[in-house]
């Protein structure tokens, strides 16, 4: 077990080269440059060439590109080409915030819908609420997000007046609702559907049957025993789903005006504000293999029968 | 057990596999969600397809007799006056005719979707998976690490640079081409290239998933007794790749697919949403989602957002339900 | 230093869930009047007209004469300053440092924050402001006389050192300022200190504590304008040096009369009144810029901001007289700009004149500006805007005129439609849309004369490449805007052939010599002839379809504002604002 994680962990640094300098070069060789972006229409090619030289794009491709891994292994993201005078790791730490407070008011709706309902058809196996409620969970989570946001968006600001219009306060302001709802919902159907096959698992087991035999009342077997147990490969996989959250709000993100890291990501490609690509290239990756490797454990934990070599 | 013997029973595995696939289609038939589903998306596919002769209007056809009009029906002139006079949809700004643009725009979808999940998901991943799955080793590690460079790229993120960067490029190319070759000539024109260039976005993250899956089926499938069997035999490789695993392998691919199909058709939204994918004067469902999305179009045109914003939701909730459907008739441990 | 503006009829009104890339070409170009863009571009569309060069239509000194403060010193507070809360929607700037803004986003937070020399006032006109008094020599020599209460916001009185301090700071290569040859060049000395070859600005001397004396390397009449740009701002020297690049984030400290009391990315700015001002104080107590952004109609009508832009989705229902919104609706004066599509005359098709007046005469603009856009723009003709110095509406346009479209097609070198080369007009954007206008024109030549033309859609950063190395086939989507109320900013710049920013390699000579003719002529009333004269020259030659002037703009300001003026460029203004009740 030891050896896979730090196998993996060993891995990780590969890794995160390969991604990095995937983005780099697509920066680098495709069209458009970020001093010109910079200078609009007052591009001239003196004033181009002196702020090139300023900000190292002058030099060659594989300088360039060391430098900054180098300065990045130290900790140091670099300025914001377009956030002139911002230090990229602020800019990236304040807006994944943001995008972390979403994910998590869209986890809790998925979760607080998603358990209970799972928990719930799994005990009514057979029946028409099964199928209906993943049926209907299901269709919510087919909705596109473009027609989600403005649909909810009109429905709850500008015809029942309860949320503000305008875009971001925080975890605890009302305007977090259209965007948790838009975010949550469409989890719902699949946390349903492993809630209900987890606790058809548990169900199913010794000693819960062992459980009813001693006597032990419906409610206490379900709340003591079955929820608990059925809870444990769920949690397993919500540290990567809160990890896919954060990076795929960012349409979201953009119709709202939520300064999160999804909108950030795509302005970033739109400026050529390279060092900022490259942070949440970076910072991405290496969230995506570590959620990867911590579910692998967990589930190594949980399940015995698992082995890595 | 002699040679003979052996060979028989490995035929009866695979047999019996491709025994299992009919009774799970035979139960899916009798599934009535499953049925829905697999009908709409024959209608919606073939409306999309077919959409030149099915369209009522020209799809840029401009009427400025009829702007920002409601769904209106013309029942007092036969039924060839109600297919070519009414505006089932409504119309948008410019008098367009909201109905064709949305079939043009599904066109869209459903073409880039399915050349995508045909190259990327199906091709690529399902062979790149045999491949890592039956080779083990040196074979699996590499790919199954270059599947991991581009997973980890935070979600369609690579999916927009590639876009953004290398589609004027591209074209730039494609025309140069075409103007050298007679015979190339319009394949800009009709979108060809921004089919491609769209695909290749989409497939540089879609096989990953699929080829996960695929190794993960052959590492189990070529453990168990009647492959080795089959292998003691002599068969070859390239045999026991598609006449034993592959078929095997068959009902997680199906799933996948289903679902994936959903996903696919997100995508292509998000992208034409953003102006990276196919370009105007051809509709597409994103950006009639984007022109339809605005508050104020809201409050005064609703139509503008339902139109597309239901034929989006209905294409990609078919593909789920169907996927779901599936995954309960081919997936017998959640049963 | 030349305007270019994406005017995409669709960014400015439709494209109001514009994505990333359409809010990064909205600050940009804020030109672009995302009023109900949720992406929050300023929702002002006098404010977000703003040419980011201050040459304004005052009238600056050129005779030595002594210009001294009117202004009165601020009043004795006898009574406590005014209170209220004025909000609005703002994007996020790309920067609060005043000598790295070259941005109009920036720039409207940074005058209200920081202040140099001299200021604009909302009419333009060119005021006094740290400097109380001056005096111009040979005009190439300013002495500047600083008033002695002026102070940073910490307490300390600005002096003439910190003054020399800042304009080097802003010039220094290693600040890597977009600008700071546009705005300080004209001082002796600058342009080899930008270059790193000198040590100081030899132009620019501390005569004493309170008086600063520039020398600029020859007699411009708009080197006081160009000083209102924050590139000449003051900066309190400790501050900047202690707070690294940074330093605004941490300790944002300018002389200006609001305090910047909280930024937060991304969400929101708080500028609260600088009681210590020392001119008079501003009107309102606090003043919050949403950065959040959010559909700014609905939160104008939520009585979430106090103004907003009136956008085309909104526009027949605000100036409905029954609406009571429509007692809001301020008219914004008129922006001198125009969109037009170009047409690269150095490429076939469009090299060859006939075929392009053909497609000039074959698009029906009043068709599209009242049907299509609601009356949100005028028609353009012509190439200078209405009321802009050298207009004349005497230009005779290629107006709509199928049959002489048709007429000209057939004697065009490209008739036949199997010989004609393919047409690719680009347009800039990620916004998912290419504009509303563009298509019908598209589908008007396809109607009217068969021509088919291919679209595609840039991203901005590629598109600015490809237009400056004038790869483009035919262009649309942008416009040009003035920076200064000259028409030589309009038609020279554009269709000179040596014009670096005549991206559709537009070459005539006889034009050319008229230009030339014009630059130097010192009768104004036969260069503004010589200007006609070029323009009809040049409008009829069809080097463009010019498409609208923007026009009126229309804005809503809540009836408790009082004191808001539209202005067409940047300047302080939020300090008369004052809320009643």
């Amino acid at each position: 077990m030891w050896v896979y994680i730090v196998k993996r962990l060993l891995w990780l640094p590969l890794l995160l080269l390969a991604a990095s300098f995937i983005t780099f070069s697509l920066g680098r060789f495709g069209p458009g440059d970020p001093v010109r972006v910079m200078l609009g229409n007052r591009y001239d090619e003196q004033t181009a060439q002196r702020i090139r030289h300023e900000l190292g794009l002058d030099r060659p491709f594989l300088a360039q590109y060391g430098d900054y891994i180098w300065n990045f292994a130290q900790g140091d993201f670099g300025e914001s080409f377009r956030y002139r005078g911002q230090p990229v790791r602020d800019l990236v730490i304040r807006k994944m915030w943001v995008s972390a407070q979403l994910a998590i008011a869209a986890m809790v709706i998925s979760l607080g819908v998603g358990l209970p309902l799972g928990f719930f058809i799994a005990h009514r196996q057979g029946r028409w609420e099964d199928p209906a409620s993943v049926t209907v969970a299901l269709v919510l989570m087919s909705v596109p997000v473009m027609v989600s946001v403005p649909a909810l968006l009109w429905t709850f600001c500008l015809k029942l007046h309860w949320v503000p219009c305008s875009g971001w306060g925080g975890l605890f302001d009302p305007r977090i609702l259209v965007p948790a709802i838009t975010m949550g919902v469409p989890g719902i159907a699949g946390l349903t559907r492993l809630m209900r096959a987890s606790t058809l698992d548990v169900l199913g087991q010794d000693f819960i049957r062992t459980a009813h035999s001693k006597g032990i009342g419906q409610m206490t077997v379900n709340s003591r025993h079955v929820f608990r147990n059925a809870l444990i490969p769920i949690v397993t996989i919500l540290a990567f789903s809160l990890a896919g959250l954060i990076s795929g709000a960012f349409i979201t993100e953009t119709i709202l005006g939520i300064p999160g890291i999804g909108r950030f990501a795509v302005e970033s490609v739109f400026d050529r504000d390279y060092p900022v690509i490259m942070a949440i290239t970076l910072i991405g990756a290496g969230a995506f293999v570590l959620a990867n490797l911590l579910a692998d454990v967990a589930y190594a934990f949980i399940d015995p029968r698992i082995r890595y070599q | 057990m002699g040679v003979r013997e052996l060979e028989a029973e490995v035929d009866r595995q695979t047999q019996r596999s491709r025994g299992h696939l009919a009774r799970a289609l035979a139960r899916l038939a009798r599934k009535k969600i499953a049925v829905v589903c697999m009908v709409s998306l024959a209608v919606i596919y073939s409306a999309g397809i077919f959409a030149a002769w099915i369209a009522p209007y020209d799809y840029t056809a401009q009427d400025y007799t009829v702007i920002r009009k409601p769904p209106s029906y013309v029942l007092d002139q036969g039924i060839g006056g109600f297919w070519t006079e009414s505006h089932f949809a409504g119309t948008d700004r410019a008098g367009r005719d909201l109905f064709t643009r949305v079939l043009w725009g599904i066109q869209n979808t459903v073409i880039l979707t399915l050349v995508a999940m045909l190259t990327g998901g199906i091709m690529i991943g399902v062979s790149l998976g045999l491949v890592a799955g039956y080779y083990g080793k040196r074979v699996d590690g590499f790919i199954m690490r270059i599947g991991e460079v581009f997973a980890s790229f935070p979600d369609i993120f690579l999916v927009i640079i590639i876009a953004a960067t290398l589609r004027p490029r591209i074209l730039d190319w494609a025309r140069a081409l075409e103007d050298r070759f007679d015979l190339l000539d319009g394949l800009v024109r009709i979108g060809i290239v921004d089919y491609f260039v769209v695909s290749i976005a989409l497939v540089g993250f879609g096989w990953i998933g699929m080829a996960r899956l695929v190794r993960g089926q052959i590492l189990y499938l070529k453990e168990t007794q009647y492959i080795e069997a089959a292998r003691a035999n002599g068969a070859s490789t390239a045999r026991i790749l598609s006449r034993h695993l592959l078929p095997n392998a068959i009902a997680p691919i199906v799933i996948t697919v289903s679902i994936g199909m959903g996903a696919y058709v997100g995508t292509e939204i998000i992208l034409s949403w953003l102006g990276l994918g196919i370009q105007p004067p051809r509709p597409s469902l994103g950006t009639m989602l984007l022109e339809g999305g605005h508050i104020s179009v809201i409050r005064e045109e609703p139509w503008m957002l339902l139109t597309p914003g239901i034929a989006a939701w209905l294409l990609i909730l078919a593909w789920n339900l169907l996927g779901d459907a599936l995954n309960d008739v081919l997936n017998p441990r959640t049963r | 230093m030349k305007k270019l503006v994406i005017t995409l009829i669709t960014l400015m009104t439709l494209a109001a869930i514009a994505c990333g890339g359409t809010s990064q070409s909205a600050d940009e170009e804020p030109t672009q009047t995302p009023p109900s863009a949720s992406m929050a571009a300023p929702a002002d569309p006098g404010a977000t007209a703003e040419p980011e060069q201050a040459q304004t239509p005052g009238q600056p000194g050129t005779a030595a004469t002594p210009i001294v403060a009117l202004e009165q010193q601020p009043s004795e507070l006898t009574e406590p300053l005014p209170t209220g809360t004025f909000r609005r929607l703002w994007s996020d700037p790309p920067t609060l440092d005043p000598h790295l803004t070259g941005d109009t986003t920036s720039a409207g937070v940074v005058v209200e924050v920081f202040s140099g020399l001299v200021a604009l006032d909302t009419d333009l006109k060119l005021v006094p402001d740290i400097a109380e008094s001056w005096t111009i020599e040979d005009g190439t020599v300013y002495t500047f006389k600083l008033r002695p209460d002026a102070q940073f916001h910490n307490g300390k009185p600005v002096t003439a050192e910190d003054f020399k301090w800042s304009l080097e700071r802003a010039a220094a290569p290693e600040t890597a300022s977009p600008v700071a040859d546009t705005y300080l060049n004209d001082i002796i000395g600058a342009q080899e200190y930008i270059d790193g070859k000198a040590s100081e600005i030899s132009g620019i001397k501390v005569i004493d504590a309170h008086t600063l004396q520039i020398t600029t390397d020859a007699a411009k009449a708009y080197f006081l304008a160009k000083l209102t740009y924050p590139t000449a701002y003051v900066l309190d020297r400790e501050v900047v040096e202690g707070g690294g690049r940074s330093w605004w984030i941490d300790n944002p400290i300018g002389t200006g009369p609001f305090k910047l009391s909280e930024y937060r990315i991304a969400e929101r700015i708080v500028l609260e009144r600088n009681e210590e001002y020392y001119r008079e104080p501003a009107g309102v107590e606090t003043v919050v810029m949403n950065l959040a952004g959010g559909q700014a109609m609905a939160m104008y009508e939520n009585d979430e901001i106090e103004i907003t832009g009136v956008g085309l989705y909104d526009l027949e229902r605000v100036l409905d007289p029954n609406e009571p919104l429509n007692k809001e609706v301020k008219v914004s004066p008129p922006g001198f700009s125009v969109s037009y599509i170009g047409f690269n005359a150095g490429m076939a098709p469009f090299d060859d004149t006939k075929f392009r007046q053909a497609l000039n005469h074959a698009i029906d603009k009043e068709l599209i500006a009242t049907e299509v856009l609601s009356e949100l723009v005028q028609p353009a003709y012509s190439i200078l805007p209405p009321g802009f110095p050298g207009y004349t509406n005497e230009i005779d346009g290629l107006r709509h005129d199928p049959e002489r479209a048709r007429q000209l097609l057939s004697e065009s070198k490209y008739a036949d439609p199997e010989t004609r080369p393919r047409i690719v007009i680009t347009v800039p954007g990620t916004g998912g849309t290419i504009g509303l206008d563009l298509e019908v024109v598209l589908e008007m030549w396809k109607q009217e004369l068969g021509v088919e033309v291919e679209i595609q859609q840039v991203e901005w950063a590629t598109y600015l490449e490809d237009l400056d190395e004038k790869k483009f086939q035919a262009y649309a989507g942008i416009g040009w805007e003035a920076d200064y109320p000259d028409p030589q900013d309009f038609l020279d710049i554009l269709f000179h052939s040596e014009s670096s920013i005549n991206h559709g390699d537009f070459r005539n000579a006889e034009i050319d010599a008229v230009l030339e003719e014009a630059r130097t002529e010192p009768d104004i009333v036969r260069r503004i002839d010589l200007y006609h004269q070029a323009e009809q020259m040049i409008v009829d030659e069809a080097p463009w379809v010019p498409m609208w002037f923007t026009g009126d703009r229309y804005t809503l300001v809540k009836s408790y504002v009082e004191g808001y003026e539209m202005t067409p460029m940047i300047v302080p203004k939020l300090k008369r604002i004052t809320i009643e009740g």
